[in-house]
């Protein structure tokens, strides 16, 4: 953008005329409490689309496996790292009775062994071992492997799919909106991540909600980010740019480059990457991807990706973070969020990581609080739409995504019984 | 093992040593259990050093550094730790938050330094 050009958010421009088969109405409140439409999301959401289940970085040797948890969809998954060096993953489900073969969340072994009779298999998925073998009924050892899932790797971020047959491969599916991302040094910047994790009392779309906009940040931010996101230019913190990408979608955020730093911000920023720190430039190596601050803002302060259905992938320089949202039930959300940094060089690098994880950790809680209170809420029947502003687009996309494959599975296993 | 000592030149912060914890978790539960006037006093007797504090740690890399540089270490993140209830909320816990105890921190380090 040149200097001479205005801000985006001083001009009339509506992101919403870029999409006018999303409409302008308002969104209907059931879906975020109904069980039936839960089961269908369960069906023909969760179990067909690629979900993240790790970083490369969790498993970089052979023997090297990491437990995740699906609950949506039933399952706990194994991803491994086979003695060939290859990512794979499995249902985490011993062959013989059922068993949950690795109880451990991460580890490294030649063989997982089941708890329950001792049947051992490779990282590869083969069974390798059955005691007492000549007690079974001519068992044939290689036709009782475990189950396994589609697997795939972008970017070191390792995705797997719960369907049988996945409709796209991982590139298809995450597309153009990854394309975005080309350039971004995700491998150097992720030898340091720092989770958390909770289970929110809320829908996941609800969560998802409060996350994929930012119109929020001068109200419920206040206390935490009093002037870190919002100028006199652009009080309600309207985003610089942004784009849907097929289910997927890309913004880019506002900071303000005025901002002052608190004394603890100020001695952080020094020695890191603080997220909210003023050192906001459009000009570093990180805005060269094309796709990171596409329109070249000055003012731009995090490029935030959603993909469908619930992971975010927010990057600015030197840091990044991500967000998971994975349904238990209705009113329940696992809630995994992770900031990554390069692993500190000194112990003041590891300070001012330090210092952007507690900010981070207190500002996510606003959100976790407004996500209870508002979930609470909804059965009361009191409003049965959400009204969204322009600036809530990706809200609004999400959910016509959330339509668009419900129908569309149940149509095809309609037909399936037909 | 943290030791109860901090490297001689900050000897003068050893009467805080209560906060020099080593995880968030135990950082994050000695904030939600103080006064507000109890953070006020760690932080307004940590914010004066800590200039001289991380340029102390800006020249000890996490694989050797020395126990005593870990305590102070384990110090500074305790300032990190109270400096939002001091600087944005004016009490221990988030304004209108969530609770911290259900927000459960990973591991320190993706790699724990091997220092002495
Ligand atoms: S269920 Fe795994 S060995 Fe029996
Ligand atoms: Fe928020």
């Amino acid at each position: 953008m040149s200097t001479t050009e205005k801000a985006v958010w001083l001009t009339d421009k509506r992101w919403h005329d870029d999409h006018p088969e999303l409409g302008t109405d308002p969104i209907p409140i059931a879906p975020y409490i109904s069980d039936e439409q839960f089961e269908l999301e369960r069906e023909h959401i969760f179990g067909k689309v690629w979900l993240p289940a790790c970083r490369v970085e969790v498993i970089p040797e052979p023997g090297d496996f990491y437990v995740k948890d699906v609950e949506v969809c039933r399952t706990s998954i194994v991803v491994t790292r086979g003695n060939d060096g290859e990512v794979r993953a499995f249902h985490n489900v011993c062959a013989h009775r059922g068993n949950k073969l690795a109880y451990d969340q991460s580890g490294n072994t030649k063989r997982l062994v089941c708890r329950f009779h001792g049947w051992a298999y490779d990282l590869e998925g083969a069974l390798r071992l059955v005691p007492d073998e000549d007690n079974w009924f001519d068992l044939d050892k290689s036709c009782h492997g475990l189950t396994p899932v589609a697997v795939d790797v972008w970017e070191g971020f390792v995705f797997i799919n719960l369907d049988p047959e996945p409709a796209h491969t991982l590139q298809e599916y995450l597309g153009e909106a990854a394309e975005t991302l080309d350039g971004y040094p995700f491998a150097e910047t992720s030898a340091q991540p720092y989770t958390f994790t909770t289970v929110f009392n809320a829908n996941w779309k609800l969560v998802k909600d409060a996350f994929q906009e930012v119109a929020h940040v001068p109200f419920q931010h206040h206390g935490s980010l009093p002037d870190g996101f919002v100028s006199k230019d652009n009080p309600y913190t309207h985003f610089i740019d942004m784009r849907l990408y097929g289910p997927h979608g890309r913004a880019s955020l506002f900071g303000n480059n005025q901002h002052v730093d608190t004394p603890a911000q100020a001695l952080a920023s020094a020695y890191g990457s603080t997220m909210v720190s003023s050192v906001f430039s459009g000009e570093s190596e990180v805005t060269e991807p094309v796709g990171v601050n596409p329109t070249r803002s000055p003012d731009w302060a995090f490029e935030m990706t959603v993909f469908f259905p619930s992971f975010f992938l927010a990057v600015t320089e030197g840091t990044y973070f991500t967000n998971q949202f994975l349904p238990l039930d209705i009113n329940r959300t696992l809630v995994e969020t992770t900031t990554y940094y390069p692993r500190p060089r000194t112990l003041a690098q590891r300070f001012s990581q330090e210092y952007s994880r507690v900010m981070f950790r207190d500002i996510f809680l606003e959100d976790g609080r407004q996500v209870e209170e508002t979930q609470s809420m909804l059965r009361s029947g009191a409003q049965s739409h959400f009204v969204l502003k322009d600036e809530e687009l990706f809200i609004r996309a999400s959910f016509r995504e959330v339509e668009r494959m419900i129908a569309a599975g149940v149509a095809t296993s309609g037909s399936r019984q037909d | 093992m943290t030791p109860n000592t901090l490297p001689d030149a900050f000897a003068d912060l050893g009467s805080w040593m209560e906060w020099s914890l080593p995880t968030m978790g135990e950082r994050s539960a000695q904030r939600q259990a103080c006064s507000i006037s109890d953070l006020e006093a760690f932080y307004h007797a940590m914010l004066p050093r800590m200039a001289d504090v991380l340029d102390f740690l800006a020249e000890i890399a996490p694989d050797d550094a020395p126990a005593e540089a870990m305590a102070l270490l384990h110090l500074a993140h305790s300032f990190a730790e109270v400096a939002p209830a001091v600087e944005c909320f004016g009490q221990p816990a988030v304004s209108y938050g969530y609770d911290v105890a259900r927000f459960i921190p990973g591991p320190e380090w993706a790699r724990e330094p091997s220092g002495q």
